[in-house]
Order: structure tokens, then sequence, then C-alpha cells
């Protein structure tokens, strides 16, 4: 198998729940050496390996079970991050401070280490010791504000959209702090406040707000900027009874020519030939009108055979898919064999599946996916081969020590 | 060029929508990130919003922060040549298929004359596959990629998300696809081409959806949770009216410290009942709490609650309108605003949202590159 984007590369992985956990998942598919620790004491709730979250952003990671209340922890842990390429600190922030591991000791032990510390507000600032889950995020930052419809502000993004995006933020600044390293030899501390990673999705809306004056509001499916008509999502032929049977197709008419398009695929109906819906403008003041004709068009039909009628037509238009959707139906999913089972099942939850790395490297595919590993499964292995211990060290120090 | 630890890394940036974000926030790191335009100008320049109305594009402005624009006008051979040449001479070259000038570089050439070239190309699905060819703006993306399901209440139609979420998620992947292929070029002393589909990316971000369809019945849920407006798939988070505003309250993550709370405010109605103390009643329990909480939270000033919670160390959250982020306290300690010219007004701008403690960066205003400096400034001779 050829070596991967980023083997050789070694992090030691102070993460919990999701955020900070999908930085390493995403460093560990392309080949980082993941070291994350966890305890027997802390192995609950998110932390509990056998919890299908736990199991979602875990794969690829060395366990090593360390219990940092152990007076013998601090040692171990100071000479891991003698030998770690990147901490990660996703930590309520001060908690490795105050185990005596925070970037200060970290740096004046090793130089070249670059540490990463990841919390809900940032390290300085008035709001730094807030508690944050992505959707206290969402609602701080104005997400949860601004995606819904007209007069209301009890919506929001429907998934912890910040989370991820936090984790894809952690893996930019880790390789941008290597990239660093690699000309200046020297190390240094990230401090990523995930509250400014979803303010800044609004960059375009605050630029209004302080160019302009004027202060965004949700819109639903309506762009809030630009004059796209028409531009929603359509109801089709129902699968079952209730929300879960709904079934709908979006339509994203961006030019003139795709609404042109779009009416042919509907048959040129009488109503689609007023000439004022010749142009954006006069069909965005008739937009509820023609919502509701399309509308009428999309109720009986199937859903994903109009998909591929328009879309063989020129118009974009997508089946708005859920889970099932995703791993039974879509024919680009399964041409990649992006949902997969992992490569090795586990010995007592039995199969589990990922979604692979969205990024396809010609020279080093990302191809491997292991299971997660239980608290200290990797206790000898990581032990020889970042400090060298023998298996009757690690042992007696499981026995009677801190790695637990 | 200022900071920043990417001082030094030269991309070239013939990306649209899909890619964009990327771009910026490689600039944003330091990089030197050219973006060739048409003599017309970049057609994102029309995305709005607009500075009053029809002046300059505020939404380009965002994104294409710490940039040198690099005229082309790609019916003159000299400007082709230059092209080539400037993606040669690069260590990053990003695209996205039918972006402005891409038919027009020779990749093939570039990376023979350059073998340590990264390619990183943002497609809608890849390179192959059945819907290879679908056409899919940021609407049609996230239906697809299973963003616009799960979003959006009972009452009301599934949703987009507000502005660019669903091409911010490949945008960032195409930047991390850009410096792991970096450091393997460093190490190994080979380029390579990396594809970025955006549907696969938004398919890696759904939080509980993949989870629910493999775990769902070992969690005694189903496969597919419908959307549920602003409440999490975990039923313990979610957004309720209040006085002035809207709150995400959520019992979690310590249950009993709720409660206690609840009891303190005399609101705790029956949940001091023996049946809620069953462990196993424990989604009993948080039902019942979230709908007295409901009434609870109706008469409190939706801010002054938010505040009372942090001090009580709960994750609320207050639905802040946007503008009330013109004056939070933590973004202004923090010195995390910027400014950027905008049609020759500083206007005030978000910073960047990574603090580096040796090599800080900020967005910076972009600037126009004229074809003599990139000469020059490359060693190069002008091409006949």
């Amino acid at each position: 198998m050829s070596a991967r984007p980023l083997e050789g590369l070694r992090v030691l992985d102070f993460t919990h729940v999701l955020a900070g956990t999908f930085v390493t998942r995403i460093l560990g598919d392309m080949g980082a050496d993941i070291v994350k620790v966890n305890s027997a004491d802390r192995a609950v709730g998110a932390n509990d390996v056998s919890s299908p979250f736990y199991v979602m952003w875990n794969r690829n990671k060395r366990a090593l079970a360390l219990d940092m209340k152990h007076p013998q922890a601090r040692a171990l842990c100071e000479r891991l991050i003698d030998q770690a390429d990147v901490v990660i600190d996703n930590f309520a922030v001060g908690v490795l401070d105050r185990w005596g591991v925070g970037y200060e000791p970290a740096r004046k032990r090793n130089p070249r280490v670059i540490y990463v510390q990841m919390s809900g507000m940032g390290e300085r600032g008035p709001w730094s010791g807030f508690v944050t889950y992505a959707p206290t995020i969402h609602a701080l930052c104005g997400l949860t504000h601004l995606t819904g419809v007209p007069g209301r502000e009890d919506i929001g993004v429907g998934y912890s959209y910040n989370d991820h995006q936090a984790g894809l933020h952690g893996a930019l600044v880790v390789l941008a702090a290597l990239e660093c390293r690699d000309s200046t030899g020297r190390g240094q501390r990230v401090d990523l406040s995930q509250f400014e990673v979803g303010v800044n999705f609004l960059g375009p809306s605050l630029l209004d707000l302080f160019g302009n004056g004027r202060a965004a509001r949700p819109s639903g499916n309506v762009l809030p900027y630009d004059t796209a008509v028409p531009h929603d999502v359509y109801p089709c032929k129902p699968k079952d009874a209730g929300i879960a049977g709904e079934r709908w197709l979006a339509i994203a008419c961006m030019t003139d020519a795709h609404w042109r398009a779009l009416r042919r695929a509907m048959g040129d109906p009488d109503w689609a030939r007023d000439p004022a819906f010749d142009s954006a403008n006069g069909r965005a003041e008739a937009r509820v009108r023609i919502d509701a004709r399309i509308a009428d068009w999309t109720r009986d039909r199937d859903v994903v055979a109009t998909m591929n009628l328009l879309q063989a037509a020129g118009v974009p238009a997508g089946v708005v898919q859920d889970g099932i959707d995703l791993n039974e139906h879509d024919p680009q999913l399964r041409h990649a064999r992006f949902l997969t089972p992992v490569d090795d099942p586990d010995p007592q939850l039995g199969p589990m599946w990922v979604d692979r790395l969205p990024l396809h490297f010609e020279k080093t595919p990302c191809e491997v996916y292991r299971r997660v590993r239980r608290v200290g499964e990797d206790n000898v292995s990581v032990l020889h081969d970042w400090l060298g211990m023998s298996e009757a060290e690690v042992r007696a120090q499981e026995a009677d020590g801190p790695l637990r | 060029m200022g900071g920043g630890p990417l001082l030094g890394t030269r991309i070239v940036d013939l990306t649209d929508e899909r890619g964009i974000f990327g771009a910026k926030l490689l600039g944003d790191l330091g990089a030197d990130v050219v973006r060739p335009e048409p003599p017309g100008g970049d057609p994102l320049r029309r995305r709005g919003p607009h500075l009053h109305g029809d002046g300059a594009s505020l939404w380009y402005a965002f994104f294409a922060t710490s940039r040198r624009f690099l005229t082309t006008d790609l019916g003159r051979d000299a400007d082709r040549a230059r092209l080539q040449q400037l993606v040669e001479r690069a260590d990053v070259l990003l695209t996205c298929p039918g972006a402005f000038a891409i038919d027009h570089v020779d990749v093939v050439a570039a990376r023979r004359a350059n073998p340590r070239l990264v390619h990183v190309d943002v497609s809608s699905f890849g390179d192959d596959g059945p819907w290879r060819d679908f056409q899919a703006p940021d609407l049609v993306a996230g239906a697809l990629g299973g963003c616009v399901g799960t979003t959006g209440a009972p009452d009301t139609t599934p949703l987009k998300t507000f502005g660019e979420l669903n091409f911010m998620v490949s945008g960032i992947y195409a930047a991390i696809a850009a410096l792991a292929g970096r450091r393997y070029a460093r190490a190994s002393g080979e380029g390579q081409r990396v594809s970025v589909p955006v549907h696969e990316c938004l398919v890696t971000c759904l939080e509980h959806v993949l989870m629910f369809y493999w775990y769902g019945e070992s969690m005694r849920r189903g496969k597919v949770l419908p959307r549920q407006g602003g409440t999490h798939w975990s039923m313990a988070y979610t957004v309720m009216p209040a006085q002035n505003g809207a709150i995400m309250v959520t019992p979690a993550p310590q249950i009993d410290a709720q409660l206690t709370w609840l009891v303190e405010e005399d609101a705790h109605g029956d949940l001091l009942d023996e049946k809620y103390a069953d462990p196993a009643n424990a989604p009993l329990l948080i039902a019942r709490m979230m709908q007295l909480m409901r009434e609870w939270v109706a008469k409190q000033d939706a801010e002054e609650l938010f505040y009372r919670a942090q001090a009580r160390h709960s994750p609320y959250g207050w639905v802040q309108p946007i503008e009330r982020l013109a004056d939070n306290p933590q973004l202004a300690t923090r010195e995390w605003w910027s400014t950027l010219d905008v049609g020759g007004r500083e206007l005030r701008a978000p910073g960047a949202p990574f603090e580096f403690s040796e090599t800080p960066c900020a967005p910076r205003d972009s600037t126009h590159l004229s074809a003599e400096v990139m000469l020059s400034e490359l060693g190069w001779e002008n091409p006949r």
C-alpha cells in the first residue's frame, strides 16, 4: 500500500465529544499516528467507546489509557509531549494547565510542538469560561437566528454544523503550523475559538451590516441577496404517511437558461409562457405564484425520476435526501464506495461503518479505516513506539500506575 | 504580503463558489494567493450583498480577501502564456471545473514542469460516477448532501442553511487537501492531484444522520430522524421563545443542576415525583423538564437568562440577531474584528478565527497584480 500524506506525524489527542475528535479523525484518516488519551474513569457518556457517537468520530486512532489524577501521570504525559508533533487540547480552558501539561510547560520541553487549543470561546475574553456545545455556538453566532423562515427564531441548523467546521478548522491550522515549522524549526500555539469559527460564516452579512446598516433576517430557501427564481424545495409523491414519508425536490434556477430548460421539461405550460418570466426580476415578482405552479407539477411525481428528468434537461435539481437515501439509493456514493464497513469489525459491537475521507489523493490514497479502540487497548504499542517502553513496564503501570 | 504561518507559499486560485472559501483561508493564513480574473472583472463580483445597493460586492470582499488579482485576457497569447507560467511556478493550484481560465491552463504540462505541484480540484460530484455532470448550486448540493433534509421545522419545508455554509465545507476541505498534499510533496518531492467532491464533503458533516441510520436501532431510535426545528437529535437541547428574543436551553450536561435551578425558581412542577428518580425514566424526565422549562423560559429575558445560565455553567445560548455581534464583548476583548477597504471605504470585517502565537495573521486587503510586477518578482521574461 502506498503511503498516506501524513504518515509519521505524531498527534497527542486530548479531545472529547465532536469538534476536537473530528480534527484527529481527519488527520488520522490521512495517516497521522493519533494517540487518543482516555481513561476508565472518563469513558462515560460521549467518551464511552462503545457509544455510537464515539464510534462515529474515533476511528483510525490508537487508544492510550492515562488517568491524569494519578501522581505519575504527569511525568509520563511530559515524555509523550516530548515526542509529539502536535497536541490537540479540546478540554475546557485551563484543564491541561491544571494537569501541568499546558502550552507553556509543553513548549519549554519541546519547542517544535504545535499546540492547538480549541475551546468554545477562545482562551481569553470575558466569555472564555462559558460552556458551549454546537447548539450554543449556533445560537450565539447568529446561525440559529438566520437559518429559518421570516418571523421565527426557533429553527436554526438541524445538525451540529459548527462542530464539524471547528474540526475542519482545527485540521487546517495544524497543517498550516506544520508548514511554518518546516521553514522555521519552531512550533507554536494556536488558539481556535469555535465561536469565532461560527461568526465568520456570516461574513458577507456582517459586511452588509457594517457597510449598509442592514441586519440580515431569515429568508427560508430564498437567497437573501441574489435573485434566483424558482429556488426552493417542492413536494413530490410521498413514500409514506407523516413527515418521515414526505419527499421533496430542490430546484434552483440560477440563470434564465435554467428557467427556460425547466419550462421545457415541464412541457411548456401556458402559465410559464408569460413574457414577464423571461427575466429573473420578473420571476421574482411572481415568486409565490411560480412556486405554487411548480409544486402542482411536482406533487404527484416520483422525486428521483423528476430529478433525473430535470438534470438531463439542464436544470439544477436534487432530491432532499435522508439517511436511507444516502445509504441505500444514492448511486454516486455507491459508485465511490463512500459509506463502507470498517476494515476490522469490533469484537463486541460487530460491524461498524464509516463515511470516508472525501479527499481523493492520486498518489497517497487514504483507504485505511480501522475500528474504534477500547480504552487502553494500545498502551503497549503506543508506549513502545513513542517511548521505547517494554511490554513488562507497560503492564506494570497498568496494574499499579497511571495507565488505566 | 503580511505574516502568517503560510508566508511564502504560492497558490493560484481558479475556484468558483465551491472552493473559494479554501483559497480565502489559505490567503488569510499568509499564503500568496494569485487569483486571475477577466478584464471585465470576476463573475463572482456580481454576488450580493453590494455596498450601497449597486456598489462593490460585499460577498466578494469577504471571500476574496488576501489575494492578488491578476487581470488575464484569455484572448491574448501573452496573457495565456503568463497564466501557464504562473501555474508552473506555484506550490498549489486550486481549481473548480468550469471556473474562469481553467480550460486555458495545461495542467499536465504544468505538472511536468513542476513535479511538486499540488493540484486540488473541487467539483460537485468528483471525477466520475452517474451524477458527475449534475449541476448543484448550494441549495441542490445541500439537498443531495443530506443537510436540507435535517434542517427545518415540522411545520416548514426542509430548509437550506443561511448563506454559503455548504460550499464553506468543501472550501475548507480543499484547503486541508492542499496543505496535506504540500506536506507530502516536501517529504517526497512529488506533487499530486487531489479530487474533492462537494457531495462527499457534505455527507461527512451530518452529525447524527448517518449515526441514526447505522446504529439507530441500538439507540432505540429509528433509522431516520425527521426534521425537528431547533431541537437537537438528543432531545436535550432546544430553542425556546423568551422575552425579547429566543434562547437555546438544555438540562445537559448536569440534569441535577438544572433541576436544582428550577426548584430555586419554584418552576419545577412535579419533577420531584419519585417516578423521575428512576434512571430508566431519564427520557421521561428530560421531556417533562423541557415542558416546564418552556413555561419558565417564556417569562424570562433571553439575554439575561443566558448570562444567568452561563454563571451556573449551563451551556445555554442566546439566539443573537446578527446586529448584536457588533458590540459583542467577547469579540471586542479579543480584538477579533479586522478592517477591509471595500470600494474605497474602510469597513469593519470578520477577523481570522484562529490565533497563531508566533505568526499572527488576519484577512488582508487584496491588491491588483500587474503582469510586469508578477514577471519581475519571479524573475521571468515577458513571454512573446
